[in-house]
């Protein structure tokens, strides 16, 4: 088929797109949320100097103390002086429940549909080739993701993650990984309300052992099914939620 | 499919011996680096600090992944706990021309040691004591790449514990670049597999970078570095 002006314009479209930077200082508290996030930084615990935080991040000290600044302003580090001083990761700060929920409300159902039919084709092209791909060191990976329902919600929305990550893995595309990742930071702290819900982890719980056990068994049709179903368990959740905040 | 070749003609041989010159040559690389580096920490008069390791380590880094046409794109060292502080590790990694300083947060983070201890490319050589060569996986820690990671453990005292791992990662897309050409004097169905028989470069199409192959029967195989080897011919599973 020829591509006609007309038809070439959709795609030229998005090249003249305006790029937008998140700017650097947004970027070094970014990483810094996402540490806390993950459990890599914990409440309480002494963050590194101006200097020592721009030498790790590549960054200069200016960009550091803004970042460190604006991190105070949200909240999420204290500071204080004094000869056992310094930049502290404030208590009780993240994944936060309020947070999430305040997420939530700002989303769109359109927003919440369309992203999780994102997920779900990636994860699902994932899991279509880790079912051809898959060995046993790569099963037994995969099922140390699998908690029992009794598991703590930050725990379990870990684990999930993780999970998804590990069959993007077993698939071995870069690319897809890459993408998986960013549709997880698009979903931020909002997959938190979900697992604070028992039912839901039962749900999921089930789910994630017929995705393993297709991924085992070299079912690529049957993983893929799984795996959206997995996908979907946490989108109805929050569609469903959402209808009752209003 | 199958082929006679009982006796590979020389320039197959030839073929064979160079790309296995140049995995052994990035395995001695790294052994070499990892005893310089033993000597190194060992020498330090005062406690290692993480900007001592640094300072180490940086220099030979930059030298690995800027060297034209090399196949490294990322290098470094990971302090085993005790080096530094106990339950502690610390990275000193950096990737790429731009020598971009990879998990650096980490060294803050009190409990750091637990985001590697569970990392084949880790825990085997501190386990072991040995080399290991671990993948190709998608690496998520540093590259986001489908990689290689080589591994050596680092020893300040001959008798003493581990004190950490030197590492090099390999990109599957610069191997590809430089043993594809190689692979094709051999077969056009030649390809070069990890220990499970993972493909990491084929020559036949239909075998893809992360796909279990299977050697065709009567082919010839070849062993490169420590744990790879080239069959002439490989079927997809």
């Amino acid at each position: 088929m020829l591509l006609t002006p007309q038809g070439a314009s959709r795609s030229l479209a998005a090249v003249f797109t305006p790029i937008k930077s998140r700017g650097l200082v947004d970027e070094v508290c970014g990483r810094i949320e996402q540490a806390v996030e993950t459990g890599l930084l914990t409440s309480g615990q002494r963050l590194p100097n101006e200097t020592e935080l721009a030498a790790a991040l590549g960054v200069s000290a200016v960009t550091a103390r803004e970042a460190l600044s604006q991190l105070r302003t949200s909240g999420i580090i204290r500071t204080a002086r004094g000869r056992s001083g310094g930049s502290f990761i404030a208590d009780d700060v993240l994944p936060s429940r309020e947070r999430a929920l305040d997420q939530l409300r700002e989303l769109t159902r359109l927003q919440i549909s369309d992203l999780g039919l994102h997920y779900q084709t990636i994860a699902a092209a994932c899991a279509s080739v880790a079912a051809r791909r898959s060995d046993a060191a790569d099963m037994a990976t995969l099922r140390s993701f699998i908690l029992t329902a009794e598991a703590d919600p930050l725990h379990w929305r870990l684990a999930l993650s993780e999970f998804l990550l590990e069959v993007a893995a077993i698939a071995r595309s870069a690319r897809l990984a890459r993408e998986l990742i960013r549709l997880q930071a698009d979903l931020g702290t909002l997959t938190l309300l979900p697992c604070a819900d028992s039912g839901y982890r039962l749900t999921t719980a089930g789910l994630l052992e017929d995705v393993a056990a297709a991924v085992e068994a070299h079912q690529p049709a049957a993983a893929e099914a799984a795996v959206k179903a997995l996908v979907a368990a946490t989108t109805d959740w929050l569609l469903n939620e959402q209808s009752k905040l209003y | 499919m199958i082929k006679a070749t009982a006796s590979p003609d020389t320039s197959t041989v030839q073929a064979a011996a160079d790309l296995d010159a140049a995995i052994t040559g990035i395995e001695h690389r790294l052994a070499a680096w990892a005893a310089e580096t033993g000597t190194a920490l060992a020498a330090l008069s005062t406690k290692v600090t993480g900007t001592a390791v640094d300072k180490l380590i940086r220099p030979a880094v930059e030298e690995l992944v800027r060297t034209p046409g090399g196949y490294i794109a990322g290098a470094g060292f990971l302090a085993n706990a005790g080096l530094l502080r106990p339950e502690r590790s610390y990275i000193a990694w950096w990737q790429g021309e731009e020598l971009e300083h990879v998990d650096a947060l980490a060294n803050f983070s009190p409990n750091s040691i637990s985001r590697y201890v569970k990392s084949e490319w880790f825990r085997v050589p501190v386990d072991t004591g040995q080399a290991h060569v671990t993948g190709p996986y998608v690496d998520f820690l540093c590259t986001d790449e489908y990689v290689l990671t080589f591994t050596h453990p680092v020893f300040c005292r001959a008798d003493g514990p581990v004190s950490g791992i030197v590492g090099m990662d390999v990109t599957v897309q610069r191997l590809e670049r430089g043993a594809l050409p190689t692979l094709r004097r051999i077969g056009d169905r030649a390809t070069l597999v990890n220990a499970d028989g993972r493909a990491i470069v084929s020559a036949a199409p239909d075998i893809a970078a992360g796909d279990l192959a299977a050697a065709e029967e009567g082919c010839s195989v070849f062993p490169v570095g420590r744990k790879f080897r080239i069959w002439s011919g490989a079927e997809a599973l």
